[in-house]
């Protein structure tokens, strides 16, 4: 048993810790592979639940199907699952920018599952994001398992969501692009390699499992001179309507969270809510993909008005599901919603100008998807790559360019945070490697704190203070009490010096009678950022730590400037 | 010391026994007890390799309206300045995330047992997760409150048991209790324990602090056990084994914990305890 185990380290030394890229490389596969089963296993369950749901839509109950199914899939969240709402990818942020991409095991499952039950039932979502979540919580499961560092963790996560977005849309790049550009935030070639293999292993799982699957068919489309400057009105208007997108999404989560009305109660209004306007407008329903290759094909029907109040209609819908006890993403919402945007812009162009030659309505529709992706998630590279994937060549690139810039810039200024980044920014945790925030947060107030400091009594006269700091080269000096060790004060060399150069006092004062007592203390509990914000306020080089009223050291900013540069260096890996 | 121990209180009769218990523990060994009143009923502890949900039942959340209240009426009664905990991050707006920074945890316990097992019974895959990845001591307190006037340590030699009999010590020279060591003679002697001891510098401290040491054979598990006097805490350590011997000869921790009804402090794998 010995000599088996003996064997087993030497190779799984040889192998790995001699370079951990190789480890990430086949931990990564597996984290991919992992999460295109997931992904696969949605998206097919997914396609049977809505077949199977079809005929019964006919039917004027059928506005409660939602309804149920936002139900049940709020149930098993809160009280089977026990996991905490959330749409899943801010979580996946905070975790690998707070906590090196800790995630609980359950989340592998558990929003796939209410994420079927919500989107299956015709509730409006993706399943994007829960696949994301899924995968993310199998690579960083994954790396728990192997016992890997911090830095392998956050990698293994965007292993995971890589695999998950290249399985689902069978776009490789894509699921680079998004697990980089959205999740981990750093370009970093450790990190690309592994992410890059575990994309392609997604996508293959997805291949494999379902070869005559393509998610969206499109028609060839030409290019042509006008659709440069119509892409840029198209890109302006895709910007509004991510803003108005994400605005709503917000304010009708928002308003659903004040009101005291329980969940399974919110959950029936919003499933209802979706579960009405789609018996008007049944493109809102699901997650919209059979419409999305309508409108990429060709074959969508609606005229110019009835375009744009899908459009509105469709925001409305995943507000009312997502806000009010849904589970799922936003992904394919803002697909549905960009192929809408792209046609109704299409329309407009030609009602106003028709003997302009540009392309295809079809074409539009990508280009509105391009627009929307990039001005809600603030992504403008994951939108580019995921239209270049489904069209499989490069001849839209420049207004896909155009677009995609365009509409991230503009979006970026009229709402600063991204759909996933905002609630983050709010509550001051969206921290990316190498910003002050996440180097901070990195650094722990126990490893800044100078503990050699010698206590003096608040009853010592100050001649024998005098004393101890010449043997001292101490600056500050804490004073406490004899018997209970209670914190008084703090005695200032500075401070003191009248007292210092003059003998006759030195009989004659106690430390009470000339310590600083208003002196700003700080506890072991607070956040770094707010220890720093303190000094700088009240204008403190060295701040007391006190923690249930005794002394425990003091923390310099100079140990802080120290410290800051290990950690940079460390995270940025610059020398 | 300055040593802080978190109590996730609850406010119910059961919930004042375990707060008793946590406040008497601090008490003793001069640690303070830091509150934390649950406003959801599920939390995260982050530990280096782990994040672990702990799922309260309900009657944490129960009447939210005195929780304070009583608990600072407990925490006064027995000297203690109130000091609550409030959580600043929260993973998703339901589930905050509990500060890990701590000396000490007393493990919040389920009452979804039968009311015949309170205290007993198995602890189940959370609290051990928790004390696996803890750096610090977790307190399982007794069902019913009840001052401990010694301490106990299980000693089997291992690096864990090594910890505890560290943390022991120091608990003893800290409250002035005596400290009883307790040995299961298994695959070595009496003189190996002794020579282990030696060599982990602690033998004078042994001799100085510990009232007896007890030597028992290895089929007298159930009898030592029986001999551990009733009002004692007893400090142990966990995971001392591997995952594959556990399950074939199962966990020592939980044989012992389901056993006796006293107040235990475990020691994971990744405690790391000074004399300090």
């Amino acid at each position: 048993m010995s000599k088996i185990k003996n064997w087993y380290k030497t190779i799984y030394h040889r192998l790995f810790h001699l370079d951990d890229r190789l480890l990430l490389i086949v931990a990564g596969s597996i984290a991919g592979i992992c999460s295109g089963l997931a992904a696969v296993a949605l998206r097919l369950s997914l396609e049977s639940v809505l077949e199977w749901l079809h005929p019964l839509r006919h039917y004027w109950w059928a506005f409660v199907l939602p309804a149920v199914g936002a139900l049940l899939s709020s149930f098993y969240l809160e009280k089977i699952a026990r996991e905490g709402a959330g749409h899943g990818v801010p979580e996946v942020i905070y975790s690998v920018s707070r906590y090196g991409g800790l995630l609980r095991f359950r989340s592998s499952y558990s929003r796939l599952i209410s994420s079927f039950l919500t989107i299956g039932s015709g509730g409006s979502a993706g399943p994007e994001a829960p696949v994301v979540m899924s995968g993310s919580a199998i690579g960083s499961n994954l790396a728990k398992f192997l016992g890997l560092n911090d830095r392998q963790r956050i990698t293994l996560v965007g292993c995971g969501t890589a695999g998950a977005i290249a399985s689902i849309f069978n776009a490789p790049i894509a699921g680079l692009v998004f697990s980089i550009e959205v999740l981990l935030g750093e370009w970093k070639f450790v990190n690309i390699i592994p992410i890059a293999i575990a994309a392609v292993a997604g996508a293959q799982v997805s291949q494999a499992i379902i070869p005559e699957q393509v998610l969206f068919i499109h028609q060839p489309f030409d290019i042509m001179f006008a659709d440069i400057p119509a892409s840029l009105g198209l890109a302006i208007m895709t910007a509004l309507i991510s803003v108005v997108f994400t605005k709503t999404l917000r304010k009708v989560g928002k308003f659903s969270q004040k009101n005291s009305l329980p969940l399974w109660v919110r959950a029936i209004i919003g499933g209802s809510t979706v579960g009405l306007i789609g018996i008007s407008m049944p493109l809102v329903l699901g997650e919209g993909y059979h419409f999305i290759q309508s409108m990429i094909s060709d074959t969508f029907s609606l005229g110019i008005f009835l375009t744009f109040v899908a459009i509105f209609a469709k925001i409305f819908a995943t507000a009312m599901t997502l806000g009010w006890g849904g589970s799922g993403g936003i992904f394919a919402p803002c697909l549905v919603i960009g192929s809408l945007t792209g046609i109704a812009f299409h329309k407009t162009l030609f009602f106003f100008l028709p003997s302009v030659g540009c392309a295809s309505q079809g074409a539009y529709a990508l280009l509105g998807m391009t627009g929307i992706i990039s001005g809600v998630m603030q992504a403008p590279l994951t939108g580019i790559f995921l239209i270049v994937e489904i069209t499989g060549g490069y001849e839209a690139i420049l207004p896909l360019i155009l677009v995609s810039s365009i509409s991230s810039t503009m979006s970026q200024y009229l709402e600063p945070a991204s759909f996933y980044f905002k609630e983050l920014m709010e509550r001051g945790q969206f921290m990316r490697p190498g910003t002050d925030a996440r180097i901070l947060s990195d650094l722990s107030l126990k490893e800044l704190i100078d503990i050699n400091y010698v206590k003096v009594s608040e009853n010592m006269v100050f001649r024998d203070f005098i004393n101890i700091i010449k043997r001292s080269e101490q600056n500050f000096f804490p004073v406490i009490e004899d018997e209970t060790q209670v914190y008084k004060g703090v005695i200032q060399i500075n401070a003191i010096r009248k007292y210092a150069l003059d003998p006759d006092m030195y009989d004659m004062v106690f430390l009470n009678q000339i310590m600083d007592t208003e002196v700003i203390t700080v506890s072991l509990e607070e956040d770094l950022l707010d220890v720093i914000d303190r000094m700088d306020l009240h204008n403190m080089d060295n701040i007391p730590v006190v923690e249930n009223e005794r002394f425990i050291g003091m923390i310099a900013k100079t140990k802080i400037l120290d410290l800051y540069r290990r950690e940079l260096i460390m995270q940025t890996d610059i020398k | 010391m300055n040593y802080k121990l978190l109590h996730i209180f609850r406010n119910t009769p059961f919930g004042r026994e375990t707060f008793l218990q946590s406040l008497y523990f601090c008490k003793t060994i001069n640690a303070y007890p830091v509150v934390y009143i649950p406003k959801s009923d599920k939390f995260l502890l982050y530990f280096s390799n782990d994040a672990v949900q702990v799922d309260l039942d309900y009657s944490y959340l129960n009447m939210p309206e005195t929780a304070r209240e009583h608990s600072e009426q407990l925490l006064e009664e027995m000297g203690f300045k109130p000091r609550y905990y409030e959580p600043k991050n929260y993973t998703a707006s339901t589930l905050p995330d509990i500060s890990t920074n701590f000396d000490y945890l007393c493990s919040p316990r389920s009452v979804s047992d039968l009311s015949s097992k309170i205290g007993l019974g198995h602890i189940g895959p959370r609290v051990r997760r928790i004390i696996k990845h803890a750096t610090f001591p977790v307190l399982i307190t007794s069902p019913v409150f009840k001052p401990w006037k010694s301490i106990t340590v299980f000693f089997g030699g291992s690096e864990n048991a090594m910890n505890a009999l560290t943390l022991g010590l120091k608990i003893a020279m800290s409250s002035g209790l005596p400290l009883n060591i307790y040995t299961l003679l298994e695959k070595k002697e009496e003189q190996d324990y002794r020579e282990l001891i030696k060599n982990n510098n602690l033998e004078s401290l042994v001799n100085q602090y510990s009232q007896q040491w007890y030597f028992y054979n290895k089929s007298e598990f159930e009898n030592m056990l029986y001999e551990v006097s009733h009002d004692s805490l007893i400090v142990l350590g966990a995971y001392g084994h591997g995952v594959i011997k556990e399950i074939l000869l199962g966990s020592k921790m939980e044989r012992i914990q389901s056993t006796l009804n006293n107040n235990l402090l475990i020691t994971g794998p990744l405690c790391r305890i000074s004399l300090q």
